[in-house]
């Protein structure tokens, strides 16, 4: 792997040990967005990953939109 | 359930019927109309932005545009027939050789017109994308830096790391002297001249000098790319058998 950029490598690499704070990524009603969670029920959209631009004028899609995030308790174990 | 925001209430992750339901209401109080302004394009626009994220997850700090998401969603297009046209918007500071290189390749190789469009930067690893579509704009203020690939990692100090290292780069070369009117002289010129970047070998190229050296085919703007990529789109639909296959 080679990383091809004007980035210093060092800057690409820091934080590379403190993986944690990766927003996840969902998919809603069939389009890919990246969301971080804020608590137990709640995450706020970051970005939507689509390639139709109309999708980016849908408000209930726009970035910092607050949406239901909930774990699914499931019974049977992993 | 309570919401962070209380000005508008939230979408429980709505079922498409319901949330197709809240659009028409929010339409019809917002714009005075029932049509939602949303619907389906026939242009396909993926934006690639920050670090081309290749084989290695970056750290979180980093914006970056993942080659899982674009080579997907480039055969999709392909695939897809009410897409007719493919915009590309650049803003990057390069990244991952193999999956810009790889990227590149799916655009050019793509059967419907394809424009790209560099805003800010396309550094890097962008130059050979930026190439890749069949008509590049560049806008008058965004650069590129066209420098060497530099050797990150574990390095072992032999002939070998040197000429894997020139084989990496011809690679990049290649293809942009293939995909671009750029002489092979002046890229490479414009690669290994020093003095001009602080850190490094290189050139930055602005916006109309990118035109100059044959890399890009215009200046311009979102307009412009808009404007020629629906002009390539009637000239295929013109072209096609048959016109338009829906």
């Amino acid at each position: 792997m080679i990383q091809y950029t004007v980035m210093p490598l060092d800057v690409v690499m820091s934080g590379m040990e403190d993986m944690k704070d990766h927003p996840m990524e969902v998919s809603v009603n069939g389009i890919t967005m990246q969301v971080q969670p804020i608590n137990a029920t709640q995450a706020s959209i970051v970005r939507i990953i689509s390639p139709n631009p109309q999708d980016y004028l849908n408000p209930q899609y726009s970035p910092g939109r607050v949406i239901a995030f909930q774990p699914v308790i499931s019974n049977s174990p992993e | 359930m309570t919401t962070f925001n209380q000005e508008q209430p939230q979408p429980q992750q709505p079922n498409p019927e319901e949330a197709k339901r809240n659009t028409v209401v929010d339409t019809i109080q917002q714009l005075g109309q029932t049509a939602a302004p949303a619907g389906e394009s026939n242009i396909f626009c993926m934006t690639i932005i920050g670090q081309v994220e290749g084989h290695l997850v970056l750290p979180p700090q980093n914006k970056t545009t993942k080659y899982e998401h674009l080579i997907p969603q480039l055969v999709a297009a392909e695939q897809n027939p009410k897409i007719e046209g493919v915009l590309i918007i650049l803003n990057t500071v390069g990244g991952d050789v193999e999956a810009g290189l790889a990227i590149a390749e799916m655009i050019a190789t793509l059967s419907k017109p394809t424009v790209t469009l560099v805003l800010g930067g396309g550094h890097s690893i962008g130059v050979p994308i930026a190439v890749s579509s069949n008509y590049s704009i560049i806008a008058e203020t965004a650069t590129m830096t066209i420098h060497p690939i530099r050797l990150n990692g574990l390095v072992i100090g032999v002939p070998q790391t040197f000429e894997y290292l020139d084989k990496m780069q011809e690679r990049v070369i290649r293809f942009i002297i293939s995909h671009s009117r750029v002489t092979e002289e002046k890229i490479k010129e414009l690669m290994f001249k020093t003095g001009e970047l602080t850190r490094d070998i290189g050139t930055t190229v602005i916006g109309a000098d990118a035109v100059k050296y044959g890399l890009i085919n215009a200046m311009g703007g979102i307009g412009d790319a808009i404007r020629e990529l629906n002009r390539r789109i009637e000239e295929k639909r013109q072209t096609s058998p048959g016109g338009m296959v829906q």
